[in-house]
Protein backbone atom coordinates (compact mmCIF):
# COMPACT_ATOMS: atom_id res chain seq x y z
CA UNK A 1 0.00 0.00 0.00
CA UNK A 2 3.05 2.34 1.27
CA UNK A 3 4.83 0.81 -2.09
CA UNK A 4 1.48 1.91 -4.48
CA UNK A 5 1.15 5.43 -2.98
CA UNK A 6 4.55 6.36 -3.45
CA UNK A 7 4.59 5.15 -6.81
CA UNK A 8 1.56 6.71 -7.86
CA UNK A 9 3.06 10.01 -5.94
CA UNK A 10 6.45 9.60 -8.28
CA UNK A 11 3.87 9.74 -11.35
CA UNK A 12 1.86 12.29 -10.07
CA UNK A 13 5.19 14.31 -9.28
CA UNK A 14 6.49 13.94 -12.88
CA UNK A 15 3.16 14.50 -14.80
CA UNK A 16 3.44 17.94 -12.65
CA UNK A 17 6.41 18.83 -13.73
CA UNK A 18 5.85 18.07 -17.03
CA UNK A 19 2.56 20.61 -17.03
CA UNK A 20 4.92 23.18 -14.94
CA UNK A 21 7.90 22.63 -16.77
CA UNK A 22 6.60 23.51 -20.45
CA UNK A 23 4.20 26.38 -20.91
CA UNK A 24 1.45 24.42 -21.79
CA UNK A 25 0.07 24.63 -17.94
CA UNK A 26 1.26 28.89 -17.51
CA UNK A 27 -0.75 29.35 -20.76
CA UNK A 28 -3.49 27.47 -19.52
CA UNK A 29 -3.92 29.50 -15.96
CA UNK A 30 -3.26 32.81 -18.11
CA UNK A 31 -6.07 32.20 -20.29
CA UNK A 32 -7.95 31.40 -17.34
CA UNK A 33 -7.19 33.70 -15.35
CA UNK A 34 -7.82 36.33 -18.33
CA UNK A 35 -11.62 34.81 -19.64
CA UNK A 36 -12.75 34.66 -16.22
CA UNK A 37 -11.13 37.82 -14.99
CA UNK A 38 -13.38 39.00 -17.69
CA UNK A 39 -16.49 37.27 -16.30
CA UNK A 40 -16.01 38.61 -12.81
CA UNK A 41 -15.39 41.99 -14.51
CA UNK A 42 -18.93 41.75 -16.38
CA UNK A 43 -20.31 40.45 -13.11
CA UNK A 44 -18.87 43.63 -11.17
CA UNK A 45 -19.90 46.00 -13.46
CA UNK A 46 -23.87 44.76 -13.95
CA UNK A 47 -23.90 44.07 -10.20
CA UNK A 48 -23.29 47.71 -9.05
CA UNK A 49 -24.94 49.29 -11.69
CA UNK A 50 -28.17 47.10 -10.40
CA UNK A 51 -27.36 48.66 -6.72
CA UNK A 52 -27.14 51.95 -8.25
CA UNK A 53 -30.40 51.74 -10.00
CA UNK A 54 -32.18 50.73 -6.57
CA UNK A 55 -30.28 53.77 -4.92
CA UNK A 56 -31.94 56.06 -7.45
CA UNK A 57 -35.57 55.06 -6.47
CA UNK A 58 -35.39 51.82 -8.78
CA UNK A 59 -36.93 48.43 -6.93
CA UNK A 60 -35.94 47.58 -3.23
CA UNK A 61 -32.16 45.75 -3.60
CA UNK A 62 -32.62 42.44 -3.63
CA UNK A 63 -29.08 41.69 -4.18
CA UNK A 64 -27.11 38.85 -2.96
CA UNK A 65 -22.80 38.37 -3.61
CA UNK A 66 -23.56 34.46 -3.60
CA UNK A 67 -26.49 34.63 -5.79
CA UNK A 68 -25.66 37.33 -8.22
CA UNK A 69 -21.57 37.11 -8.08
CA UNK A 70 -20.31 33.67 -7.10
CA UNK A 71 -22.57 30.92 -8.24
CA UNK A 72 -22.77 32.57 -12.18
CA UNK A 73 -19.40 32.72 -11.79
CA UNK A 74 -18.59 29.35 -11.22
CA UNK A 75 -20.59 28.03 -13.57
CA UNK A 76 -18.69 30.26 -15.88
CA UNK A 77 -15.67 28.38 -14.53
CA UNK A 78 -17.36 25.04 -15.37
CA UNK A 79 -17.54 26.17 -19.02
CA UNK A 80 -14.41 27.17 -19.00
CA UNK A 81 -13.44 23.72 -18.43
CA UNK A 82 -15.17 22.20 -20.83
CA UNK A 83 -12.49 24.11 -23.17
CA UNK A 84 -9.08 23.63 -21.40
CA UNK A 85 -9.26 21.00 -19.72
CA UNK A 86 -8.71 18.45 -22.83
CA UNK A 87 -5.61 20.09 -23.70
CA UNK A 88 -4.64 18.89 -20.43
CA UNK A 89 -5.46 15.76 -21.15
CA UNK A 90 -4.65 15.10 -24.17
CA UNK A 91 -1.18 14.78 -24.39
CA UNK A 92 -1.10 12.53 -21.30
CA UNK A 93 -0.32 9.14 -22.59
CA UNK A 94 -0.72 10.48 -26.43
CA UNK A 95 3.07 11.86 -25.89
CA UNK A 96 3.99 8.68 -23.95
CA UNK A 97 3.28 6.72 -26.88
CA UNK A 98 4.27 8.76 -29.54
CA UNK A 99 7.86 9.28 -27.96
CA UNK A 100 8.11 5.58 -26.01
CA UNK A 101 8.89 7.10 -22.79
CA UNK A 102 5.73 4.57 -22.57
CA UNK A 103 8.45 1.86 -22.42
CA UNK A 104 9.82 3.29 -19.30
CA UNK A 105 6.86 3.25 -17.63
CA UNK A 106 5.43 -0.07 -18.41
CA UNK A 107 8.75 -2.07 -17.92
CA UNK A 108 9.23 0.05 -14.45
CA UNK A 109 8.22 -2.00 -11.49
CA UNK A 110 5.07 -0.05 -11.39
CA UNK A 111 1.57 -1.34 -11.83
CA UNK A 112 -0.87 0.10 -14.60
CA UNK A 113 -3.09 1.28 -12.06
CA UNK A 114 -0.52 2.93 -10.19
CA UNK A 115 0.48 4.61 -13.48
CA UNK A 116 -3.13 5.90 -14.34
CA UNK A 117 -3.60 6.98 -10.99
CA UNK A 118 -0.71 8.49 -10.68
CA UNK A 119 -1.59 11.12 -14.24
CA UNK A 120 -4.64 11.16 -13.11
CA UNK A 121 -3.87 12.93 -10.04
CA UNK A 122 -1.22 14.84 -11.39
CA UNK A 123 -3.39 16.27 -14.18
CA UNK A 124 -6.00 16.68 -10.71
CA UNK A 125 -2.94 18.82 -9.78
CA UNK A 126 -3.08 21.18 -12.61
CA UNK A 127 -6.74 21.82 -12.10
CA UNK A 128 -6.13 22.72 -8.55
CA UNK A 129 -3.84 25.40 -9.82
CA UNK A 130 -6.67 26.94 -12.24
CA UNK A 131 -8.74 26.38 -9.57
CA UNK A 132 -7.01 28.54 -7.23
CA UNK A 133 -6.50 31.26 -10.21
CA UNK A 134 -10.26 31.95 -9.65
CA UNK A 135 -9.94 32.00 -5.65
CA UNK A 136 -8.41 35.09 -6.52
CA UNK A 137 -10.93 37.10 -7.63
CA UNK A 138 -13.47 35.51 -5.35
CA UNK A 139 -11.23 36.51 -2.27
CA UNK A 140 -10.77 39.87 -4.10
CA UNK A 141 -15.47 39.30 -3.41
CA UNK A 142 -14.57 38.02 -0.24
CA UNK A 143 -12.70 41.01 1.20
CA UNK A 144 -14.87 43.71 0.16
CA UNK A 145 -18.39 42.01 0.90
CA UNK A 146 -19.15 39.14 3.25
CA UNK A 147 -20.71 36.50 0.99
CA UNK A 148 -21.39 33.24 2.62
CA UNK A 149 -18.24 30.86 2.51
CA UNK A 150 -20.44 27.47 2.50
CA UNK A 151 -21.56 27.83 -0.86
CA UNK A 152 -18.59 28.66 -2.29
CA UNK A 153 -16.95 26.04 -0.81
CA UNK A 154 -19.38 23.65 -2.05
CA UNK A 155 -19.45 24.97 -5.24
CA UNK A 156 -15.48 24.31 -5.49
CA UNK A 157 -16.12 21.12 -4.92
CA UNK A 158 -18.74 20.52 -7.39
CA UNK A 159 -16.05 21.70 -9.64
CA UNK A 160 -13.34 19.68 -8.94
CA UNK A 161 -15.53 16.89 -9.21
CA UNK A 162 -16.67 18.24 -12.64
CA UNK A 163 -13.23 19.11 -13.61
CA UNK A 164 -11.75 15.60 -12.63
CA UNK A 165 -14.66 14.10 -14.63
CA UNK A 166 -13.37 15.72 -17.82
CA UNK A 167 -10.14 14.73 -17.01
CA UNK A 168 -10.31 10.87 -16.26
CA UNK A 169 -12.80 11.22 -19.79
CA UNK A 170 -9.62 12.91 -21.50
CA UNK A 171 -7.08 10.31 -19.81
CA UNK A 172 -8.87 7.21 -21.32
CA UNK A 173 -9.36 9.08 -24.96
CA UNK A 174 -5.55 9.87 -24.82
CA UNK A 175 -4.80 6.18 -24.20
CA UNK A 176 -6.67 5.25 -27.22
CA UNK A 177 -4.12 7.36 -29.63
CA UNK A 178 -0.86 8.29 -30.63
CA UNK A 179 -2.08 11.26 -32.07
CA UNK A 180 -2.46 14.18 -29.51
CA UNK A 181 -4.86 16.62 -31.75
CA UNK A 182 -7.06 13.75 -32.12
CA UNK A 183 -7.06 12.91 -28.74
CA UNK A 184 -7.71 16.12 -27.53
CA UNK A 185 -10.75 16.85 -30.39
CA UNK A 186 -12.33 13.49 -29.44
CA UNK A 187 -12.01 14.68 -25.23
CA UNK A 188 -13.69 17.69 -26.33
CA UNK A 189 -16.83 16.74 -28.11
CA UNK A 190 -17.25 13.19 -25.82
CA UNK A 191 -17.33 15.88 -23.36
CA UNK A 192 -19.72 18.39 -24.68
CA UNK A 193 -21.80 15.51 -25.70
CA UNK A 194 -22.44 15.16 -21.89
CA UNK A 195 -22.72 18.56 -21.00
CA UNK A 196 -25.93 18.78 -23.93
CA UNK A 197 -27.02 15.43 -23.08
CA UNK A 198 -29.94 17.05 -21.52
CA UNK A 199 -31.20 18.87 -24.29
CA UNK A 200 -32.44 15.90 -25.77
CA UNK A 201 -33.91 14.97 -22.92
CA UNK A 202 -37.36 16.05 -23.40
CA UNK A 203 -37.98 14.90 -26.66
CA UNK A 204 -36.42 11.25 -25.62
CA UNK A 205 -39.95 10.17 -24.19
CA UNK A 206 -40.77 8.89 -21.07
CA UNK A 207 -38.23 5.59 -20.65
CA UNK A 208 -35.29 7.51 -22.11
CA UNK A 209 -35.67 11.62 -21.28
CA UNK A 210 -35.28 10.49 -17.08
CA UNK A 211 -32.04 8.88 -18.23
CA UNK A 212 -30.63 11.25 -20.51
CA UNK A 213 -31.03 13.62 -18.30
CA UNK A 214 -29.75 12.10 -15.37
CA UNK A 215 -26.43 11.43 -17.47
CA UNK A 216 -25.91 15.34 -18.21
CA UNK A 217 -22.90 16.27 -16.52
CA UNK A 218 -24.35 20.13 -16.13
CA UNK A 219 -27.11 19.24 -14.69
CA UNK A 220 -25.52 17.54 -11.27
CA UNK A 221 -23.19 20.42 -10.66
CA UNK A 222 -25.99 22.93 -10.39
CA UNK A 223 -27.21 22.13 -7.02
CA UNK A 224 -23.38 22.13 -5.80
CA UNK A 225 -23.52 26.14 -6.73
CA UNK A 226 -26.31 26.70 -4.42
CA UNK A 227 -24.71 25.56 -1.58
CA UNK A 228 -25.99 21.53 -1.80
CA UNK A 229 -24.33 18.52 -1.36
CA UNK A 230 -25.99 15.97 -2.65
CA UNK A 231 -24.79 12.20 -2.36
CA UNK A 232 -26.57 11.77 -5.17
CA UNK A 233 -24.60 14.21 -7.46
CA UNK A 234 -21.36 13.31 -5.72
CA UNK A 235 -21.70 9.65 -6.51
CA UNK A 236 -22.77 10.40 -10.05
CA UNK A 237 -19.28 12.08 -10.33
CA UNK A 238 -17.08 9.50 -8.78
CA UNK A 239 -18.65 6.99 -11.15
CA UNK A 240 -18.04 9.02 -14.17
CA UNK A 241 -14.71 9.20 -12.99
CA UNK A 242 -14.29 5.45 -12.13
CA UNK A 243 -16.05 4.51 -15.23
CA UNK A 244 -13.47 6.99 -17.15
CA UNK A 245 -9.94 5.21 -15.12
CA UNK A 246 -11.54 1.83 -15.37
CA UNK A 247 -11.43 2.60 -19.15
CA UNK A 248 -8.22 3.75 -19.55
CA UNK A 249 -6.94 0.99 -17.77
CA UNK A 250 -9.15 -1.80 -20.36
CA UNK A 251 -6.87 0.09 -23.12
CA UNK A 252 -3.55 0.03 -21.83
CA UNK A 253 -3.71 -3.67 -20.70
CA UNK A 254 -5.67 -4.20 -24.58
CA UNK A 255 -2.91 -1.76 -26.13
CA UNK A 256 -0.39 -4.43 -24.39
CA UNK A 257 -1.97 -7.02 -26.23
CA UNK A 258 -1.92 -5.69 -28.91
CA UNK A 259 1.31 -4.16 -29.36
CA UNK B 1 19.72 -16.22 -15.42
CA UNK B 2 17.12 -15.92 -18.64
CA UNK B 3 15.46 -18.94 -19.49
CA UNK B 4 12.36 -18.37 -22.76
CA UNK B 5 10.82 -21.48 -23.60
CA UNK B 6 8.32 -21.54 -26.76
CA UNK B 7 7.45 -18.24 -26.70
CA UNK B 8 5.47 -17.47 -29.38
CA UNK B 9 4.10 -13.61 -30.25
CA UNK B 10 1.54 -12.87 -32.61
CA UNK B 11 -0.32 -9.79 -33.70
CA UNK B 12 -3.62 -10.42 -35.32
CA UNK B 13 -2.46 -12.82 -37.88
CA UNK B 14 0.88 -11.61 -37.98
CA UNK B 15 3.71 -14.14 -35.93
CA UNK B 16 6.42 -11.86 -34.84
CA UNK B 17 8.10 -14.79 -32.87
CA UNK B 18 7.85 -17.71 -33.24
CA UNK B 19 7.86 -20.25 -30.59
CA UNK B 20 11.66 -19.56 -29.68
CA UNK B 21 13.44 -20.96 -27.31
CA UNK B 22 16.91 -19.78 -25.43
CA UNK B 23 18.76 -19.20 -22.41
CA UNK B 24 21.57 -16.98 -20.91
CA UNK B 25 23.81 -18.39 -18.03
CA UNK B 26 24.56 -15.61 -15.39
CA UNK B 27 26.89 -13.22 -16.41
CA UNK B 28 26.85 -13.79 -19.83
CA UNK B 29 26.67 -11.48 -23.08
CA UNK B 30 24.31 -12.94 -25.17
CA UNK B 31 24.07 -11.16 -28.75
CA UNK B 32 20.80 -11.30 -30.35
CA UNK B 33 21.32 -10.69 -34.17
CA UNK B 34 18.58 -10.61 -37.05
CA UNK B 35 17.59 -8.76 -39.88
CA UNK B 36 15.14 -5.57 -38.97
CA UNK B 37 11.88 -6.96 -38.38
CA UNK B 38 13.10 -10.27 -37.43
CA UNK B 39 11.27 -10.17 -34.26
CA UNK B 40 14.35 -8.81 -31.90
CA UNK B 41 12.63 -6.21 -30.85
CA UNK B 42 9.36 -7.94 -29.48
CA UNK B 43 10.93 -10.63 -27.78
CA UNK B 44 12.95 -7.98 -25.78
CA UNK B 45 9.46 -6.38 -25.20
CA UNK B 46 8.49 -9.62 -23.71
CA UNK B 47 11.17 -10.16 -21.80
CA UNK B 48 10.98 -6.78 -19.84
CA UNK B 49 7.32 -7.28 -19.06
CA UNK B 50 6.16 -4.53 -22.12
CA UNK B 51 3.51 -6.55 -23.56
CA UNK B 52 2.74 -10.77 -22.98
CA UNK B 53 3.65 -13.07 -25.18
CA UNK B 54 1.05 -15.46 -26.83
CA UNK B 55 2.39 -18.28 -26.20
CA UNK B 56 5.63 -19.64 -23.91
CA UNK B 57 7.30 -18.77 -20.96
CA UNK B 58 10.23 -16.54 -20.50
CA UNK B 59 12.01 -16.18 -16.60
CA UNK B 60 14.17 -13.36 -16.16
CA UNK B 61 16.28 -13.62 -12.84
CA UNK B 62 14.19 -16.16 -11.12
CA UNK B 63 10.84 -14.73 -11.87
CA UNK B 64 8.32 -15.32 -14.71
CA UNK B 65 7.45 -12.11 -16.18
CA UNK B 66 4.09 -12.99 -16.89
CA UNK B 67 3.11 -14.35 -13.52
CA UNK B 68 5.38 -11.84 -11.47
CA UNK B 69 5.77 -8.85 -13.20
CA UNK B 70 6.77 -6.54 -10.45
CA UNK B 71 9.68 -9.17 -9.52
CA UNK B 72 10.75 -9.72 -12.71
CA UNK B 73 11.17 -5.66 -13.68
CA UNK B 74 12.73 -5.09 -10.35
CA UNK B 75 15.45 -7.13 -11.74
CA UNK B 76 15.70 -5.93 -15.22
CA UNK B 77 17.33 -2.75 -16.56
CA UNK B 78 15.88 -2.30 -20.07
CA UNK B 79 17.22 0.32 -23.08
CA UNK B 80 14.43 0.42 -25.53
CA UNK B 81 15.01 1.54 -29.82
CA UNK B 82 14.75 4.75 -28.82
CA UNK B 83 16.06 6.08 -25.04
CA UNK B 84 12.51 6.86 -23.53
CA UNK B 85 13.28 10.54 -22.48
CA UNK B 86 11.42 13.20 -21.60
CA UNK B 87 12.67 16.03 -23.33
CA UNK B 88 11.51 19.01 -21.20
CA UNK B 89 13.70 17.14 -17.96
CA UNK B 90 16.86 17.55 -17.36
CA UNK B 91 19.15 14.66 -17.19
CA UNK B 92 19.25 14.43 -13.54
CA UNK B 93 15.67 14.91 -12.55
CA UNK B 94 15.14 12.60 -15.19
CA UNK B 95 17.26 9.69 -13.74
CA UNK B 96 15.75 10.96 -10.23
CA UNK B 97 12.31 10.12 -11.92
CA UNK B 98 13.54 6.74 -12.87
CA UNK B 99 14.93 6.23 -9.40
CA UNK B 100 11.74 7.03 -8.14
CA UNK B 101 10.16 4.95 -9.74
CA UNK B 102 12.32 1.79 -9.54
CA UNK B 103 14.05 2.27 -6.60
CA UNK B 104 11.23 3.83 -4.30
CA UNK B 105 11.86 1.64 -1.40
CA UNK B 106 15.31 3.28 -1.00
CA UNK B 107 15.91 6.16 0.99
CA UNK B 108 16.08 9.36 -0.85
CA UNK B 109 19.98 10.13 -0.35
CA UNK B 110 20.79 6.45 -1.58
CA UNK B 111 18.60 6.90 -4.46
CA UNK B 112 20.67 10.21 -5.10
CA UNK B 113 23.53 8.54 -4.51
CA UNK B 114 22.44 5.53 -7.73
CA UNK B 115 21.92 8.43 -9.30
CA UNK B 116 25.13 9.82 -9.36
CA UNK B 117 26.82 6.72 -9.73
CA UNK B 118 24.55 5.77 -13.02
CA UNK B 119 25.67 8.93 -14.69
CA UNK B 120 29.62 8.26 -13.90
CA UNK B 121 29.81 4.93 -15.20
CA UNK B 122 28.41 6.21 -18.21
CA UNK B 123 30.00 9.48 -17.97
CA UNK B 124 27.24 12.11 -18.37
CA UNK B 125 28.24 13.61 -15.57
CA UNK B 126 29.14 16.76 -17.24
CA UNK B 127 25.92 16.94 -18.64
CA UNK B 128 23.37 16.59 -15.17
CA UNK B 129 21.73 19.71 -15.68
CA UNK B 130 21.00 19.61 -19.47
CA UNK B 131 17.68 19.24 -20.75
CA UNK B 132 17.19 15.65 -21.96
CA UNK B 133 15.60 17.32 -25.45
CA UNK B 134 18.62 19.39 -26.06
CA UNK B 135 21.15 16.03 -25.94
CA UNK B 136 23.27 14.79 -28.91
CA UNK B 137 22.22 11.13 -30.09
CA UNK B 138 24.97 9.72 -28.42
CA UNK B 139 24.37 11.29 -24.92
CA UNK B 140 20.91 10.49 -25.45
CA UNK B 141 21.81 6.75 -25.78
CA UNK B 142 23.66 6.84 -22.75
CA UNK B 143 21.28 8.49 -20.99
CA UNK B 144 18.87 6.23 -21.91
CA UNK B 145 21.62 3.04 -20.64
CA UNK B 146 22.38 5.26 -17.25
CA UNK B 147 18.56 4.91 -16.79
CA UNK B 148 18.70 0.58 -17.45
CA UNK B 149 21.19 0.48 -15.02
CA UNK B 150 20.58 2.42 -12.42
CA UNK B 151 18.84 0.03 -10.21
CA UNK B 152 21.93 -2.24 -10.56
CA UNK B 153 19.46 -4.73 -12.48
CA UNK B 154 20.61 -8.11 -12.52
CA UNK B 155 19.62 -8.78 -16.03
CA UNK B 156 20.16 -5.79 -18.59
CA UNK B 157 18.44 -5.98 -22.06
CA UNK B 158 19.49 -3.92 -24.77
CA UNK B 159 17.92 -2.89 -27.93
CA UNK B 160 20.32 -1.86 -30.38
CA UNK B 161 22.41 0.06 -27.82
CA UNK B 162 24.95 1.89 -30.42
CA UNK B 163 22.49 2.42 -33.23
CA UNK B 164 23.28 6.11 -34.55
CA UNK B 165 26.55 6.41 -32.98
CA UNK B 166 30.02 7.70 -33.74
CA UNK B 167 32.75 5.11 -33.85
CA UNK B 168 34.41 6.58 -30.68
CA UNK B 169 30.96 6.95 -28.67
CA UNK B 170 30.60 2.77 -30.15
CA UNK B 171 33.98 1.70 -28.48
CA UNK B 172 33.19 3.42 -25.33
CA UNK B 173 29.85 1.89 -25.16
CA UNK B 174 30.60 -1.87 -26.18
CA UNK B 175 33.67 -1.17 -22.98
CA UNK B 176 30.87 -0.29 -20.85
CA UNK B 177 28.93 -3.45 -21.57
CA UNK B 178 31.80 -5.74 -21.67
CA UNK B 179 32.67 -4.25 -18.43
CA UNK B 180 28.96 -5.08 -17.35
CA UNK B 181 29.42 -9.02 -18.28
CA UNK B 182 30.27 -10.97 -15.00
CA UNK B 183 27.59 -8.96 -12.40
CA UNK B 184 24.68 -8.67 -15.09
CA UNK B 185 23.59 -11.15 -17.55
CA UNK B 186 23.34 -8.94 -20.93
CA UNK B 187 21.17 -9.22 -23.83
CA UNK B 188 21.69 -7.20 -26.36
CA UNK B 189 20.41 -6.83 -30.04
CA UNK B 190 22.44 -5.35 -32.82
CA UNK B 191 22.66 -5.65 -36.61
CA UNK B 192 26.30 -4.73 -36.84
CA UNK B 193 27.95 -7.86 -36.94
CA UNK B 194 31.41 -7.08 -35.81
CA UNK B 195 29.69 -6.15 -32.37
CA UNK B 196 28.69 -9.77 -31.66
CA UNK B 197 31.99 -11.06 -32.28
CA UNK B 198 33.85 -8.57 -29.71
CA UNK B 199 31.22 -7.88 -27.18
CA UNK B 200 29.15 -11.22 -27.03
CA UNK B 201 29.97 -14.50 -25.74
CA UNK B 202 26.75 -16.69 -26.85
CA UNK B 203 24.94 -15.14 -29.99
CA UNK B 204 21.49 -15.93 -31.41
CA UNK B 205 20.23 -15.13 -34.64
CA UNK B 206 16.99 -15.03 -35.63
CA UNK B 207 14.93 -14.48 -38.82
CA UNK B 208 11.33 -14.25 -39.09
CA UNK B 209 10.49 -14.89 -35.83
CA UNK B 210 12.61 -18.22 -35.69
CA UNK B 211 15.90 -19.06 -34.20
CA UNK B 212 18.46 -20.24 -36.73
CA UNK B 213 21.54 -20.63 -35.22
CA UNK B 214 22.85 -20.16 -31.64
CA UNK B 215 26.34 -20.49 -30.67
CA UNK B 216 29.64 -18.96 -29.38
CA UNK B 217 30.58 -16.36 -32.09
CA UNK B 218 33.52 -18.42 -32.94
CA UNK B 219 31.87 -21.56 -32.71
CA UNK B 220 29.82 -19.98 -35.46
CA UNK B 221 32.01 -18.69 -37.82
CA UNK B 222 33.59 -22.68 -37.83
CA UNK B 223 30.77 -24.67 -37.90
CA UNK B 224 29.28 -22.52 -40.69
CA UNK B 225 32.29 -22.71 -43.06
CA UNK B 226 31.57 -25.60 -44.75
CA UNK B 227 34.50 -27.24 -46.50
CA UNK B 228 37.61 -25.81 -46.20
CA UNK B 229 38.32 -23.17 -48.69
CA UNK B 230 41.44 -21.43 -49.71
CA UNK B 231 42.22 -18.12 -51.60
CA UNK B 232 45.33 -18.08 -53.59
CA UNK B 233 45.99 -15.00 -55.86
CA UNK B 234 49.02 -15.52 -58.44
CA UNK B 235 51.24 -13.61 -61.03
CA UNK B 236 50.21 -16.21 -64.13
CA UNK B 237 47.98 -17.43 -66.44
CA UNK B 238 44.89 -19.86 -66.15
CA UNK B 239 46.53 -22.47 -67.02
CA UNK B 240 47.60 -22.13 -63.23
CA UNK B 241 43.97 -23.39 -62.92
CA UNK B 242 45.30 -27.20 -63.76
CA UNK B 243 48.06 -26.87 -61.57
CA UNK B 244 46.10 -26.23 -58.42
CA UNK B 245 43.68 -29.00 -59.33
CA UNK B 246 46.37 -31.47 -59.76
CA UNK B 247 47.41 -31.03 -55.80
CA UNK B 248 46.29 -33.62 -53.94
CA UNK B 249 43.63 -33.05 -51.51
CA UNK B 250 41.93 -30.51 -53.80
CA UNK B 251 38.80 -30.94 -55.14
CA UNK B 252 37.93 -28.06 -57.40
CA UNK B 253 39.41 -24.63 -58.58
CA UNK B 254 37.37 -21.43 -59.63
CA UNK B 255 38.61 -18.38 -61.22
CA UNK B 256 37.86 -15.94 -58.40
CA UNK B 257 38.75 -12.88 -59.79
CA UNK B 258 41.18 -10.97 -62.29
CA UNK B 259 43.01 -8.54 -62.48
CA UNK B 260 45.64 -8.28 -65.60
CA UNK B 261 48.37 -10.71 -64.50
CA UNK B 262 46.78 -11.23 -61.37
CA UNK B 263 44.60 -14.08 -60.90
CA UNK B 264 42.81 -14.87 -57.31
CA UNK B 265 41.54 -18.59 -57.54
CA UNK B 266 38.98 -20.12 -55.22
CA UNK B 267 40.84 -24.17 -53.87
CA UNK B 268 38.21 -25.82 -52.01
CA UNK B 269 40.03 -29.12 -50.39
CA UNK B 270 38.58 -32.12 -49.27
CA UNK B 271 37.02 -32.11 -45.30
CA UNK B 272 40.16 -31.54 -42.39
CA UNK B 273 42.89 -31.59 -45.20
CA UNK B 274 45.44 -28.58 -44.26
CA UNK B 275 46.72 -28.32 -48.16
CA UNK B 276 48.00 -25.14 -47.50
CA UNK B 277 51.50 -26.38 -47.93
CA UNK B 278 51.36 -28.47 -50.92
CA UNK B 279 49.27 -25.68 -52.29
CA UNK B 280 52.50 -23.35 -52.00
CA UNK B 281 54.63 -26.11 -53.24
CA UNK B 282 52.98 -26.76 -56.23
CA UNK B 283 52.66 -23.11 -56.61
CA UNK B 284 56.57 -21.86 -56.70
CA UNK B 285 57.81 -24.91 -57.68
CA UNK B 286 56.48 -24.34 -60.95
CA UNK B 287 58.22 -20.97 -60.70
CA UNK B 288 54.46 -18.62 -60.34
CA UNK B 289 54.62 -15.87 -58.80
CA UNK B 290 52.87 -16.52 -55.37
CA UNK B 291 51.25 -13.43 -54.05
CA UNK B 292 48.64 -14.37 -51.93
CA UNK B 293 47.74 -17.12 -49.88
CA UNK B 294 44.97 -17.38 -47.20
CA UNK B 295 42.02 -19.30 -45.53
CA UNK B 296 39.04 -18.17 -46.60
CA UNK B 297 36.97 -18.15 -43.87
CA UNK B 298 33.74 -16.80 -43.81
CA UNK B 299 33.06 -14.38 -41.42
CA UNK B 300 29.76 -13.32 -39.27
CA UNK B 301 28.17 -11.15 -41.90
CA UNK B 302 28.25 -14.40 -44.37
CA UNK B 303 27.00 -16.43 -41.78
CA UNK B 304 24.10 -14.00 -41.46
CA UNK B 305 23.06 -13.33 -44.59
CA UNK B 306 23.44 -16.95 -45.49
CA UNK B 307 21.29 -18.06 -42.66
CA UNK B 308 18.72 -15.43 -43.10
CA UNK B 309 18.51 -14.67 -46.98
CA UNK B 310 16.18 -16.99 -48.72
CA UNK B 311 18.33 -19.25 -50.15
CA UNK B 312 19.49 -20.37 -47.26
CA UNK B 313 19.06 -24.03 -48.23
CA UNK B 314 21.09 -23.68 -50.89
CA UNK B 315 23.61 -26.33 -51.95
CA UNK B 316 27.34 -25.85 -50.02
CA UNK B 317 29.00 -25.45 -53.26
CA UNK B 318 27.11 -22.27 -53.74
CA UNK B 319 27.42 -21.15 -50.17
CA UNK B 320 31.32 -21.24 -51.12
CA UNK B 321 31.04 -18.84 -54.01
CA UNK B 322 32.07 -15.57 -51.88
CA UNK B 323 33.36 -13.33 -54.25
CA UNK B 324 36.82 -12.74 -52.22
CA UNK B 325 36.61 -8.93 -52.54
CA UNK B 326 33.94 -8.92 -50.21
CA UNK B 327 35.54 -11.43 -47.99
CA UNK B 328 38.58 -9.02 -47.88
CA UNK B 329 36.48 -5.53 -47.14
CA UNK B 330 34.51 -7.39 -44.39
CA UNK B 331 37.63 -8.99 -42.45
CA UNK B 332 39.09 -5.70 -42.50
CA UNK B 333 36.39 -3.74 -41.32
Amino acid sequence: MANSLRNIGAIAGKELRGYFGSPIAWVMMGLFALVFGNFFNAYVDYFMRAAMQSQFGGPPPNQNVNNDMIRPLLAQASTLMLFLLPMVTMRTYSEEKRSGTIELLLTSPVTDVEIILGKFFGAVGLLLGLLAVTMVYIGVLFALSGPQWQPVLTGYIGLLLLGSSFLALGLFISSTTKNQMVAGAATFVVALLFWIINWFAEGAGPTFGPILSYLSITQHFEDFGKGVLDTKHIIYYLSFIAFGLFLTLKSVDSERWRG
Amino acid sequence: MIEVQHLTKRYGSLTAVDDISFRVEKGQILGFLGPNGAGKTTTMRVLTGYMPATEGTAIVAGYDVFQHPIEAKRRTGYLPETPPLYPEMTVREYLTFVSNLKLGSLPKPQRRQRVETAMEKTSISDMAARMCGKLSKGYRQRVGLAQALLHDPEVLILDEPTAGLDPKQIIEVRDLVRGLAGDHTVILSTHILPEVAQTCHRVVIINKGRVVAEDTPDNLTHQLKGSATLYVQVEGDASVQEVLAAVPGVNRVTVADQQGRYLGFEVEAAANRDVRRDVARAIVERGIGLLELRPNRMSLEEIFLQLTTEERDAKPEERADVRPEEAHGQQSA
